[in-house]
């Protein structure tokens, strides 16, 4: 019977399996934005940065120690190179965070759309889990997505290159280090977005804390007050990291005490979260 | 994240379809919300009436497990509500007064959406989706950014929502709020039909009594968070004491004293004259011996028309009173 006369009919299940909620919330956030011709164009320009380190580690590798004078750490095929690598795709986690996760908690605060999730089957964690899925997977996508690329690229370049170092351990250090603080960003981007109803609000707040505390702790370093470069939000991630990468330290701050730092932001967003979402909004 | 999977749609032989809420007390601060709600519904079509700020949206909020509840308190289709809420959800459908839209998303898509995410798999939630929409009469705005809606195709697209999965019991908050009276009758249609035709429980908060009339078969009547009263609509039937009106001329007076000799009381308005009847009285019927029709009005008609005739008292008008639910509302609300 075509569906035009059928009028109100009783669901009869198919065989077929059903998804997780927190998959079905993340596989809509993540098609959504892509759905933006401008957004897409971003997107390539975040991959420019790993093409043109490619296309230094490519000279590199041919034309020997000349191209040392390029880039320093950056061109760099050993771990903490590509820490650098990801500490330099900052510019894009901020910018494509910002666009994608602002308004993705706000926006069902203001269209009482909490209240439509939270009548289905689905509980707190499937819906955060699948808000953060979202953002981790753009943040992914410009920084370890890339990473899997370079160390492919140069392990097929690389002379002397062994699969050990640039096919398992760089790539595992790098998948770990982006699940974890992909992970834990996104629960202090939600967090923000959480506590207002508009997205453009968040956007402040995420600038403030991304570019605002950054531009603190250069100021700091410029005064010689190193410690201070603690506030540096994102910074403070690229620190702990230097752990897992076996690099230097990137702020004048103990990396163990930028990594306190950021359980501790971790913390405060998951209790941030569980305050503010919630499917009844009660106006005291 | 949470664990298994939930098949909407279970299977529905056995299946304890009722509502129990017990002494239910609910607060989101200090003052009390509802106080000692206490109530058992089957499936049916239930008119949750109020005015504003009695606890209609929460009493809803509390039956979709959406705030936090004692055990014991809710327990719907079988669960209770304070830790199995997402269990009974699966048979539950929620329309919302506010908002209740994911704008961005076309109308099938947000339809599908939110079936996908009752538990139904992607392929079944997009063709009921499809199924539903045309069913309250969206086939054509489908496609549209529901964004562009306007307010009647909102609310339908909101009923479709509440729909897609095959719910057990809708509660709909407020469902003709902000719509037109064309727009009001056509949703008020769609909402009868299920309720009476496609065997959903139906659960209508408004404080628009027509709109009860016009769906419900019982009402529960909340104020100050107080469960008033419960009864079935055009409860008036049932009641002993029925109001004529009669409007005629000739032998009035041994008229009237007729009716008074029967033990009616007779009250003039304007050129009538309400005549109250005991139906019990006459009939010879205690309440509990008549069904949910009531008393037959038949009786009181015939006795009217004895005195009438008993007396030359000519006739132009007799009929039973009409009493709207509207004035027991008022009369229960402002008691």
């Amino acid at each position: 019977m075509p569906v035009y006369d059928r009028g109100y009919t009783h669901w009869e299940p198919s065989a077929a399996r059903s998804w997780p909620a927190w998959w079905i919330i993340a596989r809509r956030g993540i098609a959504e934005p892509l759905k933006r011709r401008w957004l897409l164009i971003l997107l390539l320009m975040g991959f420019v940065p790993a093409i043109v380190k490619g296309g230094i580690i490519y000279f590199k590798l041919k034309a020997g120690d000349i191209a040392d004078l390029l880039g320093g750490g950056w061109t760099s095929i050993e771990p903490e190179g590509f820490l650098a690598f990801i500490e330099g795709q900052r510019f894009f986690v901020f910018v494509f965070l910002a666009i994608v996760g602002a308004g993705l908690v706000a926006n069902d605060r203001r269209d009482n759309g909490l209240s439509l999730y939270f009548s289905r089957p689905l509980g707190l964690n499937s819906y955060i889990g699948g808000k953060a899925l979202t953002v981790m997977f753009y943040y992914c996508l410009v920084t370890l997505f890339p990473v899997y690329a370079l160390c492919l690229f140069a392990y097929l370049i690389a002379p002397n290159a062994t699969g050990m170092d640039l096919l398992l351990l760089t790539p595992l250090r790098a998948t770990v280090y982006c699940l974890l603080a992909g992970g834990s960003i996104s629960l202090v981007l939600l967090a923000f977005s959480s506590l207002g109803k508009r997205s453009i609000f968040v956007m402040v707040w995420w600038t403030i804390m991304v570019s605002g505390t950054e531009t603190i702790a250069a100021i700091a370093e410029g005064l010689g007050k190193g410690s201070l470069q603690a506030v540096n939000f994102l910074g403070n991630y690229h620190n702990a990291g230097s752990l897992l990468f076996s690099s230097p330290a990137r702020l004048d701050v103990n990396p163990l005490v930028s990594l306190g730092i950021v359980i501790l932001w971790t913390g405060i967003a998951i209790l941030v979260l569980r305050k503010r979402i919630r499917p009844v909004e009660v106006v005291s | 994240m949470e664990g298994p999977i939930i098949k909407v749609n279970r299977s529905k032989t056995g299946q304890d379809f009722s509502l129990k809420v017990k002494d239910l007390n609910f607060a989101y601060f200090r003052d009390p919300v509802l106080k000692a709600v206490d109530f058992t519904l089957e499936k049916g079509a239930v008119g949750l009436l109020g005015p504003n700020g009695s606890g209609k949206t929460t009493l809803l909020r509390c039956l979709l497990g959406q705030v936090p509840l004692k055990p014991g308190q809710v327990s719907v289709l079988g669960y209770d509500m304070a830790a199995q809420a997402r269990l009974a959800r699966a048979g539950l459908g929620w329309m919302p007064e506010r908002g209740g839209i994911i704008p961005g998303m076309s109308g099938v898509g947000l339809v599908a959406y939110l079936g996908e995410l009752s538990g139904m798999p992607a392929r079944d939630a997009m063709q009921r989706a499809h199924e539903v929409l045309h069913y309250v009469g969206l086939a054509d705005e489908r496609y549209r950014k529901c964004d562009d809606y306007s307010q009647g195709m909102k609310q339908r697209l909101k009923l479709a929502q509440a729909l897609v999965h095959d719910p057990d019991w809708l509660f709909l908050d407020e469902p003709t709020s902000g719509l037109d009276p064309r727009g009001r009758v056509s949703v008020l249609e769609l909402i009868r039909d299920l309720a009476w035709n496609k065997d959903l429980g139906v659960i209508l908060s408004t404080h628009l009594l027509a709109d009860v009339e016009a769906v419900c078969r019982e009402i529960l009547v909340l104020r100050n968070g107080e469960l008033l009263s419960r009864q079935v609509v055009d409860s008036q039937a049932r009641e002993p004491k029925q109001v004529f009106e009669v409007e005629g001329f000739g032998g009035e007076e041994g008229f009237l004293a007729g009716l008074r000799a029967m033990g009616a009381e007779v009250v003039p308005d304007g050129r009538l004259h309400l005549v109250t009847l005991d139906l019990a009285r006459l009939t010879g019927k205690a309440i509990s011996e008549v069904g949910d029709e009531g008393f037959d009005t038949a009786a009181g008609v015939n006795a009217i028309l004895g005195v009438a005739a008993a007396n030359d008292y000519a006739l132009r008008r007799l009929r039973r009173r009409p009493v709207s639910l509207a004035d027991e509302f008022y009369s229960m609300v402002e008691a």
